[in-house]
């Protein structure tokens, strides 16, 4: 579970700015497929396999939404496969909005797995200092999503106890999801105060007020930190050469190919399977090591 | 149940009514335009399409488009054809007639989506707006002169010239000045 979140937290924070920025400020297919395999095997490596076919279905719902979505607004490309509306529907509007969800979905994973290595003490931590009342906001608001939704459990399984909303129609459900949803709504703003409150009565922020933290700065993290350098500095070697350029309009760009480009797709991929590799061989580590005994 | 089966009769019917005023056409269907032949007594204009300025902003072109395929050689779109004017035809309905029958792509703006109560041509030839630098698009002159409004709002007269040029600065280059 924390083989790559056992990492400083300033490096876990630059590899994870890496990630995020290099998928969206790209449209290139191969580092959107690298991207996604990374953020769904991470998110396998952390979650049960249950928790992991749940979001799969979900997400590949989503997928196809997107991906038909984008045709019916963008009628750009030069190849129609059938005119809706006097607009043509082509295929390069269906493969950018394709290769955009992959994008989306990739980036889903990725902050899904964000609030697991990321906790808000790591944030507060690296920014509590600098900008006390910004990293404080910060860390409610990217831990809101998760809080919101073990609330909205809470509340709901206290409604099934009353006898609310028990029946077997789903438009029952939905409505009673919807009575559940204005509950948690105030429960929110009630909380985001209390927290808020909390924190300036324990003198959050304070000059000459220190706090305890268990990170240091090992010889592991230095390595990881020099390999991420060295990593930015060869994407940077690639955008030189245009490997990552790639276009849908008019016509599907062809993907670049040769050593150099292979190279670097392979140096991507290695980067964005890096922490889903480190916590499978942290298990199987540990299984050894329990088998020992 | 009931209650889910009502909503789910609903929902049917939406889509139903959503798909029911949707036309569906095929690649051939959409390009098989009519268009009138050129009588002795008919009315007629004379339309084209032209690029040129491009060829001299060749370095702000985006490099997708840099090819003999979108950009012809000489920039001529579609050199001027004669065309029959219809009643009531205003200049997009020309367009509109000419590029379907050429097969020219064109992607363009309702009237309807927009402020100026008038279609917006957004692209000719997979040449849109902004491709060529941020002044770039699509204008268009009749007789020579740029008029002030839309295309769909302007209605030609017989023996009209209307030229559809591509301006990369904001009409300067075309000659299509906006006076202070």
């Amino acid at each position: 579970m924390d083989h790559f979140s056992s990492y400083h937290p300033s490096v876990l924070l630059v590899y994870y700015v890496i990630v995020l920025l290099l998928t969206m400020f790209t449209v290139h297919p191969v580092l959107l497929v690298c991207s996604l395999l990374g953020g769904i095997l991470f998110f396998a490596a952390t979650n049960p396999l249950k928790a992991l076919g749940k979001n799969l279905i979900f997400y590949l719902f989503l997928f196809f939404l997107l991906a038909l979505t984008n045709p019916i607004f963008n009628h750009r490309g030069e190849t129609p496969l059938f005119f809706m509306n006097d607009n043509p529907v082509t295929l390069e509007a269906i493969l950018y909005g394709a290769g955009v969800s992959v994008m989306l979905i990739g980036i889903m994973f990725w902050c899904k797995c964000y609030n697991q290595v990321m906790t808000s003490d790591k944030f507060v931590y690296l920014f509590g200092k600098a900008i006390p009342k910004l990293s404080l906001v910060l860390s409610m608001a990217l831990r809101f999503i998760p809080v919101f939704k073990s609330q909205m459990k809470k509340i709901s399984q206290v409604q099934k106890t009353m006898g609310l909303y028990t029946s077997d129609s789903l438009t029952d459900r939905v409505i009673g999801s919807i009575r559940t949803l204005s509950a948690l709504l105030t429960w929110c703003l009630e909380n985001s105060i209390e927290t808020a409150d909390s924190m300036k009565a324990r003198g959050y922020g304070l000059k000459g007020r220190t706090n305890f933290s268990i990170f240091c700065f090992r010889m592991d993290d230095g390595i990881l930190l020099a390999a991420l350098g060295a990593f930015l500095c060869m994407s940077g070697v690639g955008y030189q050469q245009n490997v990552f350029e790639f276009y849908y309009y008019p016509s599907v760009s062809p993907i670049p190919t040769g050593a150099g480009a292979y190279l670097q797709y392979s140096i991507i991929l290695v980067m964005m399977l890096f922490p889903s590799i480190l916590e499978i061989k942290g298990r199987i580590q540990w299984k050894l090591l329990r088998a020992k005994i | 149940m009931k209650k889910d089966l009502l909503v789910l009769g609903f929902v049917i019917l939406i889509v139903a009514v959503l798909l029911s005023g949707t036309k569906f056409q095929s690649v051939e269907d959409y390009y098989q335009t009519h268009i009138d032949d050129i009588k002795e007594d008919s009315e007629t204009v004379t339309l084209s399409i032209r690029c040129d300025t491009v060829l001299e902003h060749w370095e702000q072109l985006s490099p997708q488009l840099q090819s003999d395929k979108y950009i012809p050689e000489d920039g001529v779109i579609l050199p001027p054809t004669e065309y029959v004017l219809r009643p009531k035809d205003t200049v997009f309905d020309i367009l509109n007639r000419a590029v379907r029958h050429s097969k020219i792509q064109m992607e363009f703006q309702g009237a309807d989506d927009n402020v100026y109560n008038s279609v917006y041509i957004k692209g000719i030839h997979h040449l849109y707006e902004y491709s060529c630098g941020p002044l770039s698009g699509w204008m268009y002159k009749v007789n020579g002169e740029f008029p002030d409004y839309g295309c769909s709002r302007y209605k030609p007269e017989d023996k009209d010239v209307i030229e559809f040029v591509y301006t990369c600065d904001l009409g300067r280059d075309v000659g299509g000045e906006f006076e202070q």
